[in-house]
C-alpha cells in the first residue's frame, strides 16, 4: 500500500509537469504578450521590459528557466502587478477564497446530501417532487444570475446582508448560497439517483426479510452503497470550490483567486496564469487521490496493487 | 394430523403499474404442516414468488395483496403491520433468495450480516452473537468458521456465499424457511450440494420449507408435497410421488415432457409447450393454460375449472376430471403400467 501511494505521488508530479510544458507553450503561442495593451510605449521601453523579465530569451530558454524556479516553489514575478511576486499573488487571496469555499462546501455535503435521500424515500411525492424541482432550477440556472437576484432581493430590497465584501459574518451569505447552489443541487439530484438505484438492489430485500428495522436498513445497508458515486465527485466538486469562482468574487467584490483565473488570461500575465493553473491542478490531483483512498473504506471490494 | 403450520386461503395479489392492474397472484390456496417441505414449482411469471413475498411484505413499491389469508400459528400475516413482520422476518420465518452474488450486501463483512440479524432477534451479546455465528457457518459446512466471518461476499463462491444466505435464514431458529429459487444462479454440481444440505439441516432442526423453483429435477429431490402454479393460481397439488406417477393436469404433463432423460440416448427432441403464458393484465376467464393445452375444449375457455380431488390429498385444476368429460389417457385415466 505505501508503494502504490508513492507510485500515485510520483505520477502526480508527472502529471504536473506535462501540465506545466503544454499551458507554458499554449500560452506562448497565442498573440500579444503582458505590455501591448500599454498605450504608446517606446520601442526602448518595450525592450528593456522584455529583458527585465527575459521575454527576449529563445523560448525553451524561457521554459527551462520556469521550470527550474517551479521546482523550488517559485511561481516568479507577476508582470502586471509590479512588485508582486505570484506566490504572493496566490497567498494573498488564498484565504477568502477557501473561507468562502470551505462554507459552501459544507452547505454542499450538509444540504446535498440530506436532501438527495429525502427526495428517494419519498419518490414521486411531494417531498421528491419538491426538492428535485428546486435542484433542477439550481443545476440549471447559472450562478450569476442567482448570485444577481439574491443580491438585489437580499441585499438592495431587504437590506439584510451587505451588498459586497465580507467585513463580517452577514457578508458570507450571498456568495457561499451563489456558489454552493448548483453543486447542491447537482448532489441532490445524483445521491437521490445513486439512493433509489441502491434500494432496488437485492440485499436491501435480504435486509428487510431479516427483519431489520428500517433506519438500519436505510443507513447501514443503503446509504454506504449509494454514497461511492457521490464521493466521486465530490472530489473534483472540493477542488472547484476551494479554488474560487470568477464570478462570484467579481459579482461580490471579493479579494479571492477565483478571479485570476480569467483576468490573468486576459492580462497576458504569463507567470499568474501558469502560477494559477499550477495551483488548481495540484489541488485537484490531490483531492482525486483522497476520494480514490475513500474508496478503499467505503467499498471492500477496491483494492490497489502497486505497479510493477 | 397436526394442525397446519402455514394456511393460506385465496391470497390475491396485483402490481398496479401504469399500463394497468397485472394480477400475479389470483386466488392460491395451501397448507404447510410443520416439519414439511412443500415445493411450488412453475414458469418465470407463475406468481410463485410473489405468493411468498406477498406473506412476508417483501413486495416491490407497486405490489398489494389485495385479498385472502395467511395463517401463521394462527395469526394473520397478511394482517401483520411492518412492525410485527419485522418481528417474524428473519427470526420465526427465514429466507433465502435466488441470487446469492447479489443477496448479500457488498460491502459488509459476511460475519456482520449474520451477527446483525441474531442481534436483532435475540437479547444477547455480541460476543455470544458471533459465537452463534461461527456455529452456523460450521453447521452449513463453511470451513474456517470462525476465520470467514472477517470475509466480504466477494472473497466467496457463489455455493459459499448461498451457505452465508442459509446460515443468515437460520440464525434465529426459524419454523418456516423460505428458499426462492436457492439453486437456479449456481452450478450444477454446487446446486447438488446446496439442496443435500437444506434437505439435512431440514430433517435435523425439523423445520418446514417452501422451496420455489422452475426444476421438477429440485423438486422431485427435495420435496414432500408440490403445486404447480400456472397463471397465478395452483393447477396441481399433490404428494411428490403421486405427482410424478400420476399426473393430472395436462400442464403438469407438459413439464415433465420437457425434462431432458439423460438415460435414455436415443437422441429424440424434447417437446417443448407451445405458446407463451397469459397476459395477467388481461386473465382469462377459463382456464389460463386452456390455449396452449392440447386437450382444451370449448369449456376450458369459457369458464375456470374448480379443483377436482383426482386421489386423496391429490388435487388438479381441470375440466378433464369433471365425470363428463372425455378421456385422455394419463391425466383422467389410468395407463396400464
Amino acid at each position: 500500500m505505501t508503494v502504490y501511494v508513492v507510485q500515485r505521488l510520483a505520477l502526480m508530479l508527472v502529471t504536473l509537469f506535462a501540465i506545466i510544458t503544454l499551458t507554458f507553450f499554449l500560452m506562448h503561442a497565442v498573440p500579444g504578450g503582458p505590455f501591448v495593451s500599454e498605450k504608446m510605449m517606446a520601442p526602448e521601453i518595450q525592450a528593456a521590459l522584455d529583458a527585465k523579465y527575459h521575454l527576449d530569451d529563445p523560448i525553451w530558454l524561457q521554459y527551462l528557466n520556469y521550470l527550474k524556479s517551479v521546482a523550488m516553489f517559485d511561481l516568479g514575478p507577476s508582470f502586471k502587478y509590479p512588485g508582486m511576486s505570484v506566490n504572493q499573488i496566490i497567498a494573498e487571496g488564498l484565504p477568502t477564497t477557501m473561507q468562502v469555499g470551505l462554507l459552501a462546501l459544507i452547505c454542499v455535503v450538509s444540504l446535498g446530501v440530506p436532501l438527495g435521500i429525502i427526495a428517494a424515500l419519498n419518490r414521486n411525492r411531494w417531498p421528491d417532487t419538491l426538492v428535485m424541482v428546486i435542484a433542477t432550477f439550481g443545476v440549471a440556472v447559472p450562478s450569476y444570475v442567482i448570485a444577481t437576484v439574491a443580491l438585489y432581493i437580499f441585499a438592495l430590497r431587504l437590506g439584510w446582508v451587505p451588498t459586497f465584501g465580507i467585513d463580517d459574518w452577514r457578508g458570507y451569505f450571498l456568495p457561499v448560497f451563489a456558489l454552493s447552489g448548483f453543486w447542491i443541487s447537482f448532489i441532490a439530484r445524483l445521491a437521490r439517483s445513486s439512493l433509489l438505484e441502491t434500494l432496488q438492489q437485492d440485499y436491501m430485500i435480504t435486509a428487510k426479510a431479516k427483519g431489520l428495522k428500517p433506519g438500519q436498513i436505510l443507513f447501514k445497508h443503503g446509504l454506504r452503497n449509494s454514497l461511492i458515486p457521490v464521493v466521486t465527485v465530490l472530489g473534483p466538486v472540493v477542488a472547484n470550490l476551494l479554488t474560487g469562482s470568477f464570478v462570484i468574487e467579481q459579482i461580490f467584490a471579493l479579494p479571492g483567486i477565483g478571479r485570476h483565473f480569467v483576468l490573468s488570461i486576459t492580462n497576458r500575465d504569463y507567470t499568474t496564469i501558469m502560477g494559477i493553473t499550477i495551483f488548481y491542478a495540484a489541488i485537484l490531483m490531490l483531492m482525486i487521490f483522497i476520494v480514490d483512498m475513500i474508496y478503499l473504506v467505503l467499498d471492500p471490494r477496491i483494492k490497489y496493487r502497486e505497479a510493477r | 394430523m397436526t394442525a397446519p403450520l402455514l394456511q393460506v386461503t385465496d391470497l390475491r395479489t396485483s402490481f398496479f403499474t401504469s399500463r394497468g392492474e397485472v394480477q400475479a397472484v389470483r386466488g392460491v390456496s395451501f397448507e404447510l404442516r410443520p416439519g414439511e417441505i412443500l415445493g411450488i414449482v412453475g414458469e418465470s411469471g407463475s406468481g410463485k414468488s410473489v405468493t411468498c413475498m406477498s406473506m412476508l411484505g417483501l413486495l416491490k413499491s407497486s405490489g398489494r395483496v389485495v385479498g385472502g389469508k395467511a395463517l401463521f400459528e394462527g395469526r394473520d400475516l397478511l394482517a401483520l403491520d411492518d412492525r410485527e413482520l419485522r418481528e417474524l422476518g428473519g427470526n420465526d420465518i427465514g429466507m433465502i433468495f435466488q441470487d446469492p452474488m447479489t443477496s448479500l450486501n457488498p460491502t459488509l463483512t459476511v460475519g456482520e450480516q449474520v451477527i446483525e440479524t441474531i442481534l436483532r432477534h435475540r437479547n444477547i451479546s455480541r460476543a455470544a452473537a458471533r459465537q452463534r455465528a461461527i456455529e452456523l457457518f460450521e453447521l452449513v459446512r463453511i470451513p474456517s468458521a470462525a476465520k470467514r466471518l472477517r470475509s466480504y461476499p466477494h472473497e466467496f463462491s457463489g455455493g459459499m456465499r448461498q451457505r452465508v444466505m442459509i446460515a443468515i435464514a437460520l440464525s434465529c431458529d426459524p419454523k418456516l424457511l423460505i428458499a426462492d429459487e436457492p439453486t437456479t444462479a449456481l452450478d450444477v454440481t454446487i446446486q447438488r450440494q446446496i439442496l443435500a444440505l437444506l434437505k439435512e439441516l431440514q430433517s435435523r432442526l425439523g423445520m418446514a420449507v417452501i422451496l420455489i423453483t422452475h426444476d421438477l429435477g429440485v423438486i422431485a429431490e427435495t420435496a414432500d408435497r408440490v403445486l404447480v402454479m400456472y397463471g397465478g393460481m395452483v393447477m396441481e397439488e399433490a404428494p411428490v410421488k403421486a405427482l410424478f406417477a400420476w399426473p393430472s393436469h395436462p400442464y403438469t404433463r407438459g413439464l415433465l415432457a420437457s425434462i431432458p432423460d439423460l438415460r435414455d440416448d436415443t437422441h429424440h427432441r424434447l417437446t417443448p409447450i407451445p405458446g407463451s403464458p397469459p397476459d395477467m393484465r388481461r386473465p382469462p376467464a377459463g382456464c389460463p393454460f386452456a390455449p396452449r393445452c392440447p386437450h382444451a375444449m370449448a369449456q376450458c375457455l369459457a369458464a375456470l375449472p374448480p379443483v377436482y380431488e383426482v386421489e386423496p390429498a391429490h388435487g388438479a385444476r381441470c375440466w378433464l376430471h369433471h365425470a363428463e368429460a372425455p378421456r385422455v389417457a394419463g391425466i383422467n385415466q389410468q395407463v396400464a403400467a
